[in-house]
């Protein structure tokens, strides 16, 4: 009896003692301690995207698609810029040059651009600041009848993957500024109006644009 | 006791005004890396109560030492409950004593001259701009300020005292940064070229050794950490080696000759207008005054100003926060100018245009733009993006069990400053085998790498570390 509760013991224990060892334990990393060194260097890179072999890949849209926010009207929630105006932004002047940008205020903004009316939109190229590697936050496109995007609002891209700007959470891929501005296929979305927002960048927390095209047709 | 009122109010105000310029909004600018760098370096002082001079890479120690007292008072006693705010009122503190100091200097020849430097030190861009930046400038200024002021006062008095108190002070100026020398070395040329027969003196060497005991001891406490690390004292002249190599390269820093001139000039930078113009012409009267009239002192400001702004312009490495060191000088030839027009009242509305002109870039360079690429000042200044960091470290190790952040960067200051108090945080300048974590910010030229080494499923975003450095944020999605 006393041999046979000692066996049962000692099988509990050797059990016990399995169990713990296969427990997950946390990793414990040997991490290495930050260096402390001088004042950093400026540097002045022209894009750190690696670049692309050959050139973008056509983005296919119907025939008789044409440029229609060239010239049009652009309202803004920072309606006075400091530097800038919001007429650059369909100017047709995507140089990026100083005089040829706009440039609103921090915390979330955004620029309307009025088509004058109903679109198929097909295409919009974007180019907020490319003469510095950047990359700007919380990129959302959106398209609608609706001035005030309340009602029938198609969303063509957006990289707010926190949704810091409530307009929810977003999948698309942020990107580095350059030269070539981001191309996103509007896929026919219809509207009358397309609004852009943004949140700062990873320089500082000011919104820019020098240039932005809306491609499509007018709804007859 | 009106005439007391009327006599300290006008300064009273100056000062009032540079303290308020030099405290508001402390924590309004994110941290430079060379802050971040010395702030941490303050932690550690605070948490261990022990500091070792880095002859290779750090300037002096009053700094670190300077912020103690202040984190004391502020209930700081850890790296992790150091603030911003803590560690900037060193400098924001010193640069309001150099106001103080500059009026003092100059009372000795006219009291309103002396108030309209003051007042334009004290509302100078890149004075209050490095006033509340935790680097030694703003201390070397005040203390090389105390040291004239000392000077003066043992040169027209004769009292040792005064000796005693200059000898402290450029013994500070020495524990301070190693550049030191070349301030007292233009001083002495300076008083040497306008020397007046108001030398009081009479046991000038007896003063003259009490000075330089003042100046060995109260340096050698400093770079001693106070009696406990004597191998400090022989580092802080063997910082001069690795400093001149510097000074001389450029390192990375170099710029033309007339880079500090082109500070009080105008210059247009992507929209945003930087201009000194008023400031800088009324100190070009001043020393035309200086030099078609007998003005000793305003001639002496005008050596001083010319041999430290020549000795800036040679030398290849230039960084901007340098430019304070021409201020003080600049500021008493303007107010010079200014003192020589016969019609009072036209003076104090001329004087007025220049603190409102140079009001306006002050606001924009401090308040509204303090870490804006185009701001002169804002030399390879973090973004504001990095405030952003602790919220996203914070956020994904309450998320992943790995419990670990990792940076991978061949640069990553004031990274270190935004996760004090985080024990799991490591820092890699290229990629490990072993690259999953919680969190990874890498660098553009390691993100590849890193991303082909990660095993677990993570979330991609970016980061700006500075302008033109931007840093992929990898977070391990939820299981």
């Amino acid at each position: 009896m006393i041999l046979k509760k000692l066996s049962l013991l000692l099988a509990v224990s050797v059990l016990t003692a399995g169990a713990q060892a296969q427990a997950p334990v946390p990793l414990q990393l040997e991490l290495p301690k930050p260096l402390f060194a001088g004042t950093p260097r400026p540097i002045s890179l022209p894009n750190l995207e690696a670049p692309r072999a050959g050139k973008r890949p056509d983005l296919m849209v119907p025939a008789g698609t044409t440029n229609l926010s060239k010239g049009k009207a652009v309202t803004s929630s920072d309606s006075l810029p400091v530097i800038g105006e919001l007429s650059y932004i369909t100017d047709g002047d995507k140089s990026g040059t100083d005089g040829t940008y706009v440039e609103l205020g921090p915390t979330p903004q955004w620029v309307q651009i009025d088509l004058g009316a109903k679109a198929k939109v097909a295409a919009i190229a974007i180019w907020h600041f490319h003469s510095q590697a950047r990359v700007y936050h919380d990129v959302v496109v959106q398209v609608s009848d609706d001035k005030d995007f309340k009602t029938g609002v198609t969303t063509i891209y957006n990289n707010d993957d926190d949704n810091s700007s409530k307009l929810g959470k977003g999948k698309d891929q942020a990107y580095i500024e350059n030269f070539e501005g981001r191309l996103l296929d509007a896929k026919g979305a219809a509207g009358r109006y397309v609004r852009l927002y943004s949140n700062g960048n990873t320089s500082d927390e000011l919104n820019h644009y020098c240039e932005v095209e809306v491609h499509g047709a007018l709804v007859k | 006791m009106l005439a007391n009122v009327r006599r300290w109010l006008p300064i009273a105000l100056v000062a009032v005004t540079a303290l308020w310029l030099r405290t508001h909004d402390l924590d309004v600018r994110p941290m430079h890396a060379d802050e971040a760098n010395q702030a941490v370096k303050v932690g550690a002082l605070l948490e261990r109560g022990h500091y070792e001079f880095d002859p290779a890479d750090h300037h002096g120690p009053t700094l670190y030492y300077a912020a103690l007292p202040i984190a004391w008072l502020r209930g700081e006693r850890n790296l992790e409950a150091l603030s911003e705010t803590t560690v900037r009122l060193v400098p924001a503190l010193s640069g309001t004593v150099s106001v103080l100091l500059l009026y003092f200097f100059a009372a000795a020849s006219g009291r309103r001259a002396a108030i309209t430097a003051a007042a334009f030190l004290a509302i100078a861009p890149a004075s209050v701009y490095y006033s509340r930046y935790f680097i030694q400038e703003s201390s070397l200024l005040a203390f090389f300020l105390a040291t004239i002021v000392c000077t003066q006062r043992w040169w027209r008095s004769g009292n040792w005292r005064w000796a005693l108190v200059a000898g402290v002070g450029a013994g500070l100026m020495q524990a301070t940064k190693a550049s030191a020398p070349l301030f007292i070395f233009a001083a002495l040329i300076a008083l040497w070229v306008v020397r007046t027969n108001s030398f009081q003196a009479t046991r000038p060497k007896r003063d003259f050794a009490v000075f330089l005991g003042a100046f060995f001891l109260s340096a050698a406490l400093f770079y001693s950490s106070f009696g406990t690390h004597l191998g400090g004292l022989s580092d802080a002249l063997r910082t001069y080696a690795p400093a001149s190599g510097r000074v001389t390269e450029g390192s990375g820093h170099e710029k033309p000759w007339f880079y500090f001139l082109s500070l009080f000039g105008w210059q247009r930078s992507g929209g945003l207008l930087w201009q000194q113009l008023l400031f800088a012409g009324f100190a070009l009267g001043g020393a035309l005054v200086a030099l078609r009239h007998s003005r000793p002192f305003l001639r002496g400001a005008l050596i001083y100003t010319t041999v430290v702004g020549i000795a800036l312009s040679v030398t290849p490495y230039k960084t901007p926060w340098h430019v304070i060191h021409l201020i003080p000088g600049i500021a008493l030839l303007a107010a010079g100018a200014l003192a020589a027009i016969p019609f009072r009242r036209v003076a104090i509305v001329l004087a007025a245009f220049v603190i409102f002109s140079q009001w306006r870039q002050t606001n924009l360079a401090v308040f509204l733009r303090p870490a804006d690429a185009r701001n002169p000042y804002a030399y390879v200044h973090s973004s504001p993006d990095v405030r952003k960091v602790r919220g996203l470290a914070e956020s994904a190790l309450a998320n992943s069990p790995r419990g670990a952040i990792r940076v991978i960067s061949e640069e990553y200051w004031p990274l270190p400053w935004y996760f004090r108090g985080l024990d799991r945080v490591g820092y890699w300048s290229l990629p490990p085998d072993d690259c999953d974590a919680a969190m990874i910010l890498a660098s553009a030229a390691n993100t590849d790498a890193v991303r082909s080494r990660l095993r677990g499923r993570y979330r991609e975003s970016f980061l700006g570390l500075r302008p033109g450095f931007i840093c992929t944020v990898f977070i391990e999605e939820s299981p």
